[in-house]
């Protein structure tokens, strides 16, 4: 019972339990709903980089890939109807694109891995912001309802926050399980000595090919919840800067040392990000500015300094 | 037609030149001290920038001079301060931390410029148009493909033809053993950055009349950038001017077929390209493989 307690799965799970009943923070439930969605993004990111040591810049092609593909697979096959078909379709989507990337970078290193993922995410955000017929171009995809899921209607934002709550709590289990499992120790050993790895008869292409799979589908259902949130699919979901986004909170918080680091840096990250451009106009200048401190002063994030001690 | 086809593809000669100029400093930046520098467009930006506030105050020539050697100075000291100290980690760290920077920069700018797009006039000594027959062709533009291609020659000859240029190649290749050769790698990553700014910087100064200024320039000609070197092969002057000038030439006169869709060509042509020959056109064993 006491093993219970002291995992931080428990506290993170009662925290956001209780969300919408704190004073202030509750009203904003939107918000809480976004914070989910990026834990799961985050999670799945860290998979690739804190587990597997992937430069992967990226993730934020397999995010706007689920956002599209939900979107587009509710308004065109689900019509107003559907609601978790579409979003397990957009994940699905997402899985099969970081495949197909996967495939064909499993065995580049270092920098030349971190570019050609920018590359392949600049294609699928030009691809969606010029095909208007498809994908809405400029305007986006709009037109996107939450409907009622097993009798429970979801228009209401509480109860879509407890569905999103539902998934997170699902996603982070199964990325936990993966990353404990064998193959989560696999991949720690890939990310500690790849050459070693591969002369102990590991297939680390393959590895990598798989996470990277693994993490496009969690990356591609926080895009589709995102997509469900904002009732709406735009290219800017898919702009690299979101690619940075998610690497910045998975090392702020500390993804390269602990499994939690990304709950704690997308928390902190998404919240300053709320309240910076709330009070300044030019908020970006402070945004870039933190990309170099955190960087230079917390290198293993905020987790690193809490193991340390 | 045929003139018209004629005057894109001049067009994309020089706009495919001036991406090789910028290019080719994220291009040896990458190669030596292996860092994907995403504050390398900001310095394009700022050439353009600086020399825009300083042509109305001290004149045409004296800004000339003098911008490339500001826009050095800021590469000198985000190198000092900033990059040196990702140099050797994870590739993503020097990623985020250019592109911080990057992003502060461009803030800044708009803060003190406003959203607004500025056009610049051309220089009087090449205004006006170059007539042939029935062909018309704007002097400016070809005077930025000469000047562009003369920055690429002299950077050509300083690495291809002195001693500095061979330990830049060598640097490329094995650091460590450069370094322990007694050459001094730090200055060598230094001087290689802040060439790059400058070239960056010069482009920008010759680029502002033909496609004016604003303040996300910077972060658009990144993206080129990427594609060219990764087209022409990592840290080779020829194949980075021949990826410019493919990627100028096939955006250029793409727009007279499917406008659409220029965008997405350069990625499409580099997605071949690197599919038969992974290291880029004339790209060698490097340091980030």
């Amino acid at each position: 019972m006491k093993k219970i307690f002291k995992d931080p799965y428990l506290w993170i799970f009662l925290v956001f339990l209780c969300y919408p009943l704190y004073p202030y923070l509750g009203d904003y439930i939107s918000l809480g709903t976004e914070l989910l969605i990026w834990f799961i993004f985050t999670l799945s990111f860290n998979l690739c980089l804190g587990y597997t040591g992937l430069p992967s810049f990226g993730h934020g092609a397999f995010y706007g890939l689920g956002a599209y593909g939900t979107a587009l697979t509710f308004l065109h096959l689900y019509n107003k109807d559907g609601f978790f078909a579409p979003v397990i379709l957009g994940a699905v989507i997402g899985s099969l694109f970081a495949g197909l990337v996967g495939y064909f970078i499993r065995n580049k290193k270092g920098v030349y891995f971190a570019m050609l993922t920018v590359a392949f995410t600049q294609v699928l955000y030009f691809i969606c912001w010029r095909w208007d017929e498809v994908t809405g171009g400029e305007a986006g995809l709009k037109g996107i309802v939450r409907s009622s899921f097993l009798g429970i209607d979801m228009k209401d934002p509480y109860n879509f926050y407890y569905f999103v709550f539902m998934l997170f709590a699902l996603s982070a289990l199964v990325i936990r399980r993966i990353a404990d499992s064998p193959f989560g120790r696999s991949l720690l050993a890939i990310k500690q000595n790849p050459i070693r790895a591969e002369s102990l008869s590991y297939n680390t292409g393959f590895y990598k090919f798989a996470v990277y799979m693994i993490s496009g589908f969690f990356a591609g259902l926080g895009g589709g919840l995102y997509c469900f949130l904002t009732q709406s699919a735009f290219a800017s979901v898919l702009d690299w800067t979101k690619s940075g986004d998610v690497v910045i909170a998975t090392l702020l918080g500390g993804g390269t040392v602990s499994f939690y680091g990304p709950i704690v840096g997308s928390l902190i990250f998404v919240v300053a990000q709320e309240l910076l451009s709330a009070f300044w106009e030019h908020w970006m200048l402070l945004y870039g500015l933190s990309f170099v401190i955190i960087i230079l002063a917390l290198p293993t994030g905020l987790m690193g300094i809490l193991k340390k001690k | 037609m045929e003139i018209l086809v004629l005057s894109l593809f001049l067009n994309g000669i020089g706009l495919g030149l001036v991406y090789a100029a910028v290019a080719i400093g994220f291009s040896l930046v990458l190669g030596v001290s292996g860092v994907i520098n995403f504050s390398h467009g900001i310095m394009y930006a700022l050439g353009a920038y600086f020399f825009w506030v300083l042509q109305g105050k001290i004149g045409f020539w004296p800004s000339v001079v003098l911008t490339p050697l500001l826009v050095a100075m800021i590469g000198f000291a985000i190198e000092r301060i900033l990059v040196r100290r990702v140099y050797g980690q994870d590739p993503l760290f020097g990623l985020v931390i250019t592109l911080g920077f990057a992003m502060a920069i461009e803030e800044l700018i708009r803060m003190i410029f406003g959203p607004a797009a500025y056009s610049v006039s051309a220089p009087s000594f090449a205004k006006g148009v170059l007539i042939f027959g029935n062909f018309v062709y704007p002097v400016y533009r070809l005077f930025i493909s000469v000047v562009a291609a003369a920055m690429l020659a002299a950077l050509w000859i300083l690495v291809e033809k002195t001693n500095f240029g061979a330990v830049v190649k060598a640097g490329m290749f094995n650091p460590e053993m450069v370094g322990a050769l007694g050459n001094n790698l730090t200055f060598l990553r230094t001087s290689v950055f802040v060439i790059g700014a400058a070239l960056a910087g010069l482009s920008g100064i010759i680029a502002a009349p033909v496609w004016g200024i604003k303040s996300q320039m910077g972060t658009l000609i990144l993206m080129p950038s990427f594609v060219i070197v990764l087209m022409g092969g990592l840290g080779s002057i020829p194949g980075t001017i021949l990826g410019g000038i493919l990627v100028g030439v096939s955006t250029s006169l793409a727009t007279l077929i499917i406008p659409r869709f220029v965008d997405i060509i350069p990625y499409l042509m580099m997605g071949f390209i690197i599919y038969f020959r992974p290291r880029g056109i004339f790209g060698e064993q490097n340091i980030v493989e």
